[in-house]
């Protein structure tokens, strides 16, 4: 058994975590880039279907599930994980190092887990090793969202747990496979819990929160693999949930209006994942194998993409220090490369043609009109117009274009954080011009043709006058040193409340019961040390001192000589 | 931005306007498609609308000071 575990890509990559620390130094980097790559090829080389069960309890557990769905997600977690090496290749932080590879080994665990318990012990994996990537920030600000971070997933992963435990007890399947539209408690805890994890609206904040206060090379691991790990469990369990295809345009529209607020670049980036995901929602609302298809398409090209964008946002606080549009600009210069990888991929996601956003958002409208869904076409397209002025206009023009605003030393970047970057922009414009590479991967087939006349018509009208646009209200867009309240505020705000009524009221509490409880004891050994002294206390008489517990010396002599004479007669009795 | 950039950005514009009205003349899946230029309209009412209505949320509630969860 424990050698068959050795065939589960998810467990090599937690191997690993376990083995770096046993690693010199020197070639740490190496090796960290090594296990994704082993998971790569066995994932790659592995057939379809349950290749390992294991007993749990009463239950079979499926721990290796491969399918076409699972495969494709599969690789490119393995792939983007082996990249997120590269730019971390100059890293020496063992923590981290041993973190991202037990994440990247909860995500891969996550996308294999044929059942339900497995599905969420690599969940819960994901977010304990996630978390380590906020606080190995080492700011004050980072520890406390990274605490954040943590309670919210565990939240997240209690809902998700309860569900579960609710479809058990109701009779449901253990396996996981696509759940009728029915709003059960059961369903409604575990869709509950896989939407927090895909950042829907109210339940997303803790995005927003957490991925700006990571470390550069954490949260480039982050913007790839939670949510969009997430987005395939609800490509699994919910196809054709109706609700969600309101949620998803209202995720798309959300993420969008607060990313043109962000004054913090890689709160911008955030926020974009949530608008993103917001597309990937909709088409799992419509649930038709077109749209599927699309969901996944987007999925994987974000898990391309955003981080290749958060490297490059990366870059720019490696290289100044900060990373507040308030703060940057007029460093366009000094950084061109950088500048020129971050524009495929904020192109990319907006959805220039011959770039692999392109292929995959005109896949998701092409569904939406199957499904004669007219107005969430127009307003996905309010959120690409969205999309393009914040990722593709509003960060490089005050990141790099506009006047400087604040003095800063623009030190120089690693190579390899340069190379990670190539490789992503590399697979942004690969998918882009040949997206049957692709499409044929997608767990539906299809002969859908992104490259029409109309589309290019569509999106060349859309970005030119958006970019228009920008350039003539762009001093509406907001650049000053503030922040933004989002539903974060409800836990937030009350934090000192919640925790005087949750944590310091009981702490008093049980403080003052456990002092309490120390004197009574103290007082009831002194009182049965002698319960006569209680009784009779001592008094003075005749100006001596009369003890109720002491004898006076004749008393005692007078007693030590009875003593005594009892033990001469009983030596006499029995010699 | 320099003048080129205005007149690539232009002949752009004109050639996906010339391709709509000659191509795909007769293309009709949405209700849209009888609007004449609609997609250029919606890109650049959409900027508009996205910048002011994000500009007046945040100014009713949204943004607020750096040190507001400290303070």
């Amino acid at each position: 058994m424990m050698l068959e575990l050795l065939s589960v890509p998810a467990v090599i990559l937690i191997l690993g975590a376990l083995v770096l620390p046993l690693i010199p130094e020197r070639i740490r980097s190496t090796v960290f880039i090594i296990f994704p790559l082993v998971a790569l090829a066995m994932v790659w080389t592995m057939p379809e279907g349950n290749l390992l069960q294991a007993s749990f309890a009463s239950y079979e557990l499926e721990l290796l599930s491969v399918d076409k769905l699972s495969r494709i997600f599969g690789l490119l977690f393995a792939l983007i994980t082996a990249i997120g090496g590269v730019y971390a290749f100059h890293i020496k932080d063992l923590g981290q190092q041993s973190s991202a590879l037990a994440y990247a080994g909860g995500t891969l665990g996550v996308i294999f887990a044929g059942d339900f318990f497995t599905l969420f012990i690599f969940w819960e994996i994901m977010a304990a090793a996630s978390s380590y990537l906020i606080w190995a920030r080492g700011t004050e600000e980072s520890a406390k969202a990274g605490m954040r971070y943590l309670l919210v997933h565990i939240f997240g992963g209690g809902l998700l747990f309860i569900g579960i435990l609710l479809h058990l007890s109701g009779g449901g399947s253990l396996y996981i496979e696509s759940i009728e539209p029915a709003y059960t408690a059961a369903n409604i805890f575990i869709l509950l819990g896989v939407a927090l994890n895909t950042a829907v609206p109210p339940l997303h904040a803790w995005l927003a929160d957490a991925y700006p206060k990571a470390t550069i090379t954490g949260a480039v691991f982050m913007s790839a693999l939670t949510t969009k790990s997430a987005v395939y469990v609800m490509i699994r369990l919910f196809p054709g949930w109706e609700i969600l295809i309101w949620v998803g345009v209202i995720m798309a529209i959300y993420g969008t209006i607060y990313a043109l607020l962000a004054n913090d670049i890689r709160e911008i980036l955030a926020y974009s994942i949530i608008s993103q995901i917001g597309y990937m929602v909709t088409v799992i609302g419509i649930g038709t194998e077109i749209a599927l298809n699309g969901a996944t398409a987007h999925a994987l090209n974000n898990i391309i993409y955003k981080p290749l964008l958060f490297m490059a946002a990366g870059a720019v606080i490696h290289a100044t220090g900060t990373s507040k549009l308030s703060e940057l600009g007029g460093f366009a210069k000094k950084m061109p490369l950088i500048i020129g990888l971050y524009m495929v991929g904020a192109l990319s996601i907006s959805g220039m043609p011959f770039l692999n956003g392109f292929v995959s958002k005109t896949m998701i409208s092409g569904a939406i009109g199957d499904a004669h869904l007219e107005w969430p076409i127009l307003l996905l397209l309010i959120a690409t117009i969205g999309t393009f002025l914040h990722t593709g206009l509003k960060l490089p023009y005050f990141t790099w274009f506009s006047e400087k605003k604040s003095e800063f030393e623009v030190s120089s970047i690693p190579t390899n954080m340069k190379v990670a970057m190539g490789m992503g922009a590399l697979f942004c414009i690969l998918f882009g011009v040949a997206p049957q590479l692709l499409y044929s991967q997608l767990p539906y087939p299809t002969d859908f043709q992104p490259f029409s006349v109309y589309n290019f018509v569509e999106m060349t009208q859309i970005l030119v006058l958006a970019f228009v646009g920008f350039w003539f209200l762009k001093r509406h867009l907001n650049v000053s040193s503030t922040i933004s309240l989002d539903t974060d505020w409800f836990y937030r705000q009350p934090a000192d409340i919640v925790r005087t009524v949750f944590v310091e009221a009981p702490n008093n509490l049980f403080g003052t019961a456990e002092n309490g409880a120390l004197k009574l004891a103290n007082k009831l050994s002194k009182f049965s040390g002698n319960p006569m002294k209680a009784f009779l206390p001592s008094f003075i008489m005749e100006g001596r001192e009369v003890r109720s517990d002491g004898f006076t010396a004749p008393i005692s002599a007078a007693l030590a000589f009875i003593l005594f004479g009892f033990l001469v007669a009983i030596l006499v009795v029995l010699l | 931005m320099k003048n080129w950039h205005w007149i690539a950005l232009g002949s752009l514009l004109i050639a996906s306007l010339i391709l709509e009205f000659t191509y795909l003349a007769d293309y009709a899946s949405h209700w849209w498609n009888h609007v004449p230029a609609f997609y250029a309209l919606w890109g650049g009412l959409g900027c508009a609308a996205l910048i002011f209505i994000s500009k007046g949320l945040g100014k009713i509630f949204i943004l607020s000071d750096e040190d507001y969860y400290d303070a």
